[in-house]
């Protein structure tokens, strides 16, 4: 299973702090959890900074990113200010 | 006095508590022009007064609070007014940016900065209106709090207070309007030095401004543009500044344990996203502030203002604590005592690692909570010999104690929440800003290092060109009077709503090697006679408002004016390249241990920022950048008094 946490807007917008889910690449891992919580939107995760094993995404294979049991997946909305 | 431009009151007050009389001070329009008001106005004034070395508790000393040309003209996060002053914490110029009622009520009072000089023998307080100035007995007001303070005076007027901080000379007291603070640099302890314990304005009319169909326009645009925003729109609003805390820890730029980590492991309970969930009440503006950042929580039953990101950080993961109702109440017991938060927490921070390492036993501990209310009580009373010794700053504890190799501050400041060495940038500014370690006056290079955009933080290329734009941005953004929120909406909506697109990484990947053609703009600003409406208005407003031309070359210089001008102040104060320098813990221990990228080169990056900025190795401004500015031959604006009507509409 990989844990999933949200930050940032979309966890206020979709109610929850963190789920498990199976998935094999961070792909799937959004289409589950679409199926999961319809509050999701693929198109506003694809546009999410998303850091698994601590690692933006973007510097490993982006939405091919392989997944494993175990695995920490953070999704954020883009912030700023302070 | 008068002014020949709109939107400003024309007159400026200098009031003297020694003798209590008043009189005006002659800022001409082409001070105005120059310096524009806020902070750099306050600057051009405090370089008469600041000959040398001063001690901020004397008579000598000078508190400038100055309203800037769009307070009062209705346009959006454009409340913000300054208080200047020679700081106690760091015996040099400090500005200190607030968003309280007071700088529009000054301005409807018909005032546009009030010059305050010598020392009152008992505690009073001053009632300005238009008619002119009461000096009012405060006897009452001694002890109470920012608010009781406040409430204790009535009416509808505004006021500046000073807490029980300020009046026992903590050197970073603050000073407070509504529930807003003029935080950092000690202004509050300023006033209470001088037996200041409020400044109460009533103004009612709004100054007329220059073209109001035009500002109109330029307003309605200006407020859309914020509403939609990503940020200014929807995150701040919703989140607050602490929405960074997340990306914060996961950009290693979370100070914690005394800025030994850029990461806490507690993190997750002291986020913006737990205070939105559990603690927010509803979110809160600045007058005319479409953005409405502010948090409003509770705390013993009445609604208060709730933290910030800064004390987030601090109050949590500096001091290994994840008890976020424990935040708020500290943040809430700072703002009524009247201290400033950033400085309290560093201090209290750098007492912690004192008692670990042996060198102070203060009773802090790391991670040890039960006995902080108790400290800032004494702090803010000077009650204790603990608390007499940390109302110092961290500075002079560890010069009594030792430990400057941790002691967190950058000529005296305590450093904000973001972990330099995490984002080398922020590093650079934070050692060379002229207030201290502050992250503002850095230039806030940390929001393109990780925290908005992601260009690459360790870099050393560009960061000192961007730190010298943005400083310079933020400088006249401030003086006009508007929150350094309304810059953000510079950055492209695609950035932010597409962080993965090929663009965003292409921007990302691009930036740091842009030093060039930025380091052209920020030597020659006259050159960008531009004005970027849609992404800063700022121009565009100040124009319709005042009648000034001002382009975006002008806002640049402007800024630019104001932060060389206040170096050659702190320079005849002492401040030269040997003052621009972080803790050794910054900058010769890596953060991530055996990867070199993770503590800040600042040798390398101090050259490139004064050869940026147009100065020499010693950190002094060069005559040719102070000509190129106009402040190669400033008069003492005060000896104009004799020939003051001849300035009158330069």
């Amino acid at each position: 299973m990989v844990t999933v946490e949200f930050f940032g807007l979309y966890r206020l917008n979709y109610h929850m702090k963190s789920v498990e889910v199976e998935a094999s690449t961070v792909k799937e891992l959004f289409k589950k959890l679409y199926e999961i919580n319809p509050f999701y939107s693929v198109k506003e995760l694809k546009h999410s900074i998303v850091i698994v094993n601590d690692v933006n995404f973007n510097d490993l294979k982006k939405y091919r990113t392989p997944l494993k049991d175990g695995d920490r997946v953070l999704i954020m909305s883009p912030a700023s200010g302070g | 006095m008068s002014t020949s431009y709109g939107a400003y009151a024309g007159t400026v007050l200098k009031i003297d508590l020694t003798s209590r009389t008043v009189s005006d001070y002659p800022v001409s329009d082409e001070d105005r022009r120059l310096f524009l008001g806020g902070k750099i106005l306050a600057a051009r004034i405090m370089n008469d007064f600041i000959k040398g070395p001063m001690d901020p508790y004397g008579e000598e000393n000078v508190l400038v609070v100055s309203s800037c040309p769009l307070n009062a003209t209705g346009c959006p996060s454009s409340s913000r007014f300054n208080v200047s002053t020679v700081s106690p914490l760091t015996g040099l110029l400090t500005s200190s940016n607030c968003g309280g009622s007071f700088g529009c009520a000054l301005k409807r009072a018909g005032y546009d900065a009030l010059v305050i000089t010598g020392k009152s023998e008992s505690l009073i307080y001053l009632d300005i209106t238009r008619d002119g100035v009461e000096f009012k007995d405060a006897e009452h007001l001694r002890g109470k709090k920012t608010m009781d303070t406040q409430r204790s005076i009535g009416g509808k007027s505004s006021k500046l207070v000073i807490g029980p901080a300020g009046e026992n000379l903590v050197r970073y007291a603050c000073a407070v309007s509504d529930e807003r603070a003029a935080g950092r640099g000690g202004v509050g302890a300023v006033m209470g030095s001088k037996n200041l314990k409020a400044i109460v304005v009533t103004g009612t009319k709004n100054p007329a401004v220059y073209n109001e169909k035009a500002l109109r326009k330029v307003k309605a645009k200006w407020t859309k543009r914020l509403k939609s925003h990503p940020l200014t729109g929807e995150q701040l609003p919703r989140l607050g500044t602490a929405a960074l805390i997340a990306s914060m820890q996961q950009k290693r730029l979370l100070a914690t344990k005394n800025f030994t980590d850029g990461r806490y492991e507690g993190y997750k309970s002291i986020t913006g996203e737990e205070l939105a969930e559990k603690f927010l009440i509803r979110n809160k503006g600045c007058i005319s502030c479409p953005i409405r950042c502010a948090r409003v929580v509770e705390v013993n039953g009445e609604c208060v203002k709730g933290p910030e990101v800064e004390i987030m950080g601090l109050m949590g993961a500096n001091i290994l604590n994840d008890d976020l109702g424990d935040i708020i109440r500290w943040n809430y017991e700072m703002d009524e005592l009247g201290m400033d938060t950033i400085s309290a927490s560093g201090t209290i921070a750098f007492a912690m690692e004192l008692k670990e390492k042996g060198m102070w036993d203060s009773g802090l501990e790391f991670g040890k909570t039960d006995n902080i209310s108790e400290v800032l009580e004494e702090i803010a009373f000077r009650s204790s010999e603990r608390g007499n010794r940390l109302a110092e700053g961290a500075k002079r504890l560890s010069d009594e104690f030792g430990g400057e190799d941790f002691c967190i501050q950058v000529k005296g400041m305590e450093l904000s929440a973001y972990e330099p060495r995490g984002a080398v940038g922020q590093g650079l500014g934070y050692s060379v800003a002229n207030r201290g370690g502050c992250h503002l006056n850095a230039g806030y290079e940390v929001v393109v290092e990780g925290l908005g955009l992601t260009i690459n933080p360790y870099t050393t290329h560009g960061k000192a060109e961007i730190a010298v734009m943005f400083q310079n941005l933020m400088e006249a953004v401030s003086a006009g009077g508007n929150c350094l929120f309304t810059t953000y909406a510079f950055f492209p909506f695609f950035l932010f709503k597409r962080p993965n697109s090929f663009l965003s990484k292409t921007v990302n990947k691009a930036l740091p090697y842009l030093g060039g053609p930025l380091h052209v703009i920020n030597k020659y600003p006259h050159l960008a006679h531009i004005h970027l409406t849609a992404m800063l208005p700022h121009t565009k407003a100040l124009e319709a408002a005042t009648g000034m031309k001002i382009t975006m070359g002008d806002l640049m210089r402007i800024g630019a004016r104001g932060f060389n001008l206040e170096r050659m102040i702190n320079a005849r104060m002492g401040v030269s390249a040997k003052d621009d320098k972080l803790p050794k813990r910054l900058t010769e221990e890596e953060q991530v241990p055996g990867d070199p990228r993770t503590k800040v080169p600042q040798p390398l990056l101090k050259k490139k920022f004064y050869f940026a900025r147009g100065w020499d190795e010693d950190g002094k401004v060069k005559p040719k950048t102070a000509k190129y500015y106009s402040l190669d031959a400033l008069d003492d604006i005060g000896a104009r008094r004799s020939d003051a009507e001849a300035n009158i509409g330069k």
